[in-house]
């Protein structure tokens, strides 16, 4: 798409299936990344210190030049940046298998489960699916650029919400007298809060406010931590943490393209105006816990509107001045109005193509058949399932499977994108460069060798936007929109340059 | 727009069943009802779907214990 460049970081859950107390979520998470980079060479393992939180061995860059890696004691895949949709769609999937195949080849599947949600019913935890859009330094990263992208954001869950059974507790983590006396349990809980069957969006309960630059405590709708992984002077990049992890591929595309399309109505100066919200947090929330399902909102002037309205507002304005500019924008213009339409029509109108709506109907129909209450924890467990990424047994899966739910892209593909990164970006680049680590055998040198090594002199550090090969300077790949696959490729053979693991044997003496 | 692997045939079992939608096709004007359409049945209620269903456990939602992320 013109002028973005796109990127997904996924937080996934670990369910432990087993009844087995000595096995944790945590545990089950650095097993897995042993496996993925120490046994089946899908990348190359950080030897380095990233941060006070990720020591040496805690995840590493993936051959599609995407990061894999633990993140407060959640799995956490981050894609390689991607200009098409249609590769970002294709890598987003891919880190789900390569997570899965893991499992298979542990033969742990049938004790573990890998769920791409953003909650946990019991514990209230909330984890992200944060959203990557690089901009210009010139976007007007201020409230009054940032406020025109506010009514979208609130309002885009209609489509993008991934949908939950009940809500969370009081978001900023106070817990009322009257809960502490009467204990928990009621899905419905919620101090002094109207009850909630069903909501659409999961991510809601959690945001507290309209910006901020934290990402684990006061979530706000948009992130303003001013970290471009890119020339400063050039690129900016927006970092949004409000958004539902997605299975449904058709919400996948929308929710980005859609997002990407008016941060250029913004940069361009065409966004609707006149949409504000009083208090944006509120009225997320509201629309995501609106149990009529006609997320009726006010506006500061005063008037009322749907939050279909809203998006249908933003879908004219874009449709006005981008229908043509390419093809991915006018798929995304053609299926942003085809399912804010059918929303018109009912939440049925849009199952298999949405998230929230696929699991009500399912939940509706196994409920009625079952004859259960919406408190059953039957239904909580079913919740859960939708997100499983496993293709035998995930219920998202399933529908995919008896065609319920449209595919954009096929499995061959999402195979292919394990290994092999988006072509017209710097990850290609970046790919190039782990491959030759990957192929020099720096994995088994340095397992061979750990104890010897020093954190303070690894034998490569790779980044986003730079890495380096011992005794090579700096490889800066400051534009995300250059491949740098000459430079890579020259790089990497300029073997006098940085040493080789048996050289590196040699002088250490090891 | 068009991926490069997008000729790639599937040849699986599995992929058979998948359905690859051309991502440049698109409604063909404003206005026509020429979305992708709601699936055709009413409920969930082929054998396969009701049977993934059952066959989850229904307490494994309190076994999904997580810790707050980001």
């Amino acid at each position: 798409m013109k002028n973005r460049i796109f990127g997904i970081e996924t937080e996934y859950g670990l369910l432990i299936k087993a009844d087995q107390s000595n096995v944790s979520p945590s545990g089950v998470a650095r097993h897995i990344i042993q496996h993925l980079f120490g046994q089946k060479k899908h990348g190359v393992i950080d030897w380095h210190y990233r941060g006070h939180d990720e020591p040496p061995g805690n995840g590493g860059f993936l051959l599609n030049a995407g990061r894999m890696y633990v993140d407060m004691g959640h799995l956490e895949y981050a894609s390689p940046e991607c200009h098409s949709l249609w590769d970002l769609l294709s890598v987003d999937r891919a880190g789900d298998l390569l997570l899965q195949d893991c499992l298979d080849e542990l033969e742990l599947s049938e004790k573990v489960s890998i769920i791409k949600n953003n909650i946990d019913h019991e514990t209230d935890a909330t984890f992200g699916c944060h959203e990557n859009y690089l901009v210009s330094r010139e976007f007007p990263f201020n409230y009054q650029g940032l406020g025109l992208l506010m009514p979208f954001l609130v309002t885009r869950q209609v489509f993008t919400g991934a949908g939950r059974i009940g809500m969370a507790r009081t978001a900023d983590g106070w817990i009322g007298l009257d809960e502490i006396e009467g204990g928990r349990g009621d899905l419905t809980r919620g101090a002094a809060e109207e009850p909630v069957i069903y909501q659409i969006s999961q991510r809601p309960d959690y945001i507290v406010n309209d910006f901020f630059e934290w990402v684990q405590h006061n979530r706000a709708i948009v992130n303003t931590r001013d970290e471009p992984l890119a020339d400063p002077e050039r690129f900016r990049r927006l970092h949004l943490l409000m958004g539902d992890s997605n299975m449904a591929e058709e919400t996948t595309l929308l929710k980005m393209g859609t997002t990407g399309l008016v941060l250029q109505l913004i940069e361009d100066g065409h966004a609707p105006t006149g949409l504000d919200f009083d208090d944006p947090v509120q009225t997320l929330r509201g629309i995501s816990r609106d149990q009529t399902l006609e997320w009726m909102v006010t506006l500061s002037t005063g008037k009322q509107l749907s939050a279909l309205d809203i998006q249908e507002e933003f879908w004219e304005a874009a449709s006005k001045h981008y229908t043509g500019q390419d093809e991915e924008t006018d798929w995304v213009l053609a299926h942003w109005e085809s399912v804010v339409k059918d929303l018109r029509k009912g939440y049925q109108s849009v199952v298999g193509r949405v998230d929230w709506a696929s699991k009500l109907w399912l939940l509706e129909n196994f409920r009625e058949a079952e004859k259960l209450e919406w408190d059953d924890p039957w239904l909580k467990s079913l919740d859960l399932e939708y997100h499983n990424v496993d293709l035998k047994a995930g219920l998202y899966h399933a529908m995919a499977e008896e065609g319920d739910a449209p595919r954009f892209t096929t499995i061959d593909l999402v195979n292919l994108s394990k290994h092999t990164p988006p072509r017209n970006t710097r990850a290609f680049g970046r790919s190039e460069v782990i491959k030759h680590v990957v192929k020099e055998g720096w994995a088994d040198f340095l397992e061979q060798t750990a104890k010897h090594q020093d954190p303070r002199r690894p034998p490569y550090v790779i980044n986003w936007s730079v890495l380096q090969l011992q005794g090579s300077p700096p490889f800066v790949m400051a534009d995300p929109f250059r491949t740098y696959v000459q430079e890579s490729r020259d790089y990497c053979s300029d073997g006098s340059a940085h040493p080789t693991p048996e050289a590196l044997l040699k002088k250490q003496d090891i | 727009m068009k991926h490069a692997y997008a000729d790639i045939q599937s040849v699986g079992s599995f992929d058979r069943k998948e359905r690859p939608v051309d991502p440049i096709s698109k409604p063909s004007g404003p206005g026509e009802e020429s979305g992708p359409k709601r699936p055709e049945t009413d409920s969930p209620s082929r054998d396969n779907l009701m049977k993934r269903m059952r066959k989850v456990d229904p307490k494994q939602a309190e076994k999904y214990r997580q810790r707050t992320g980001e």
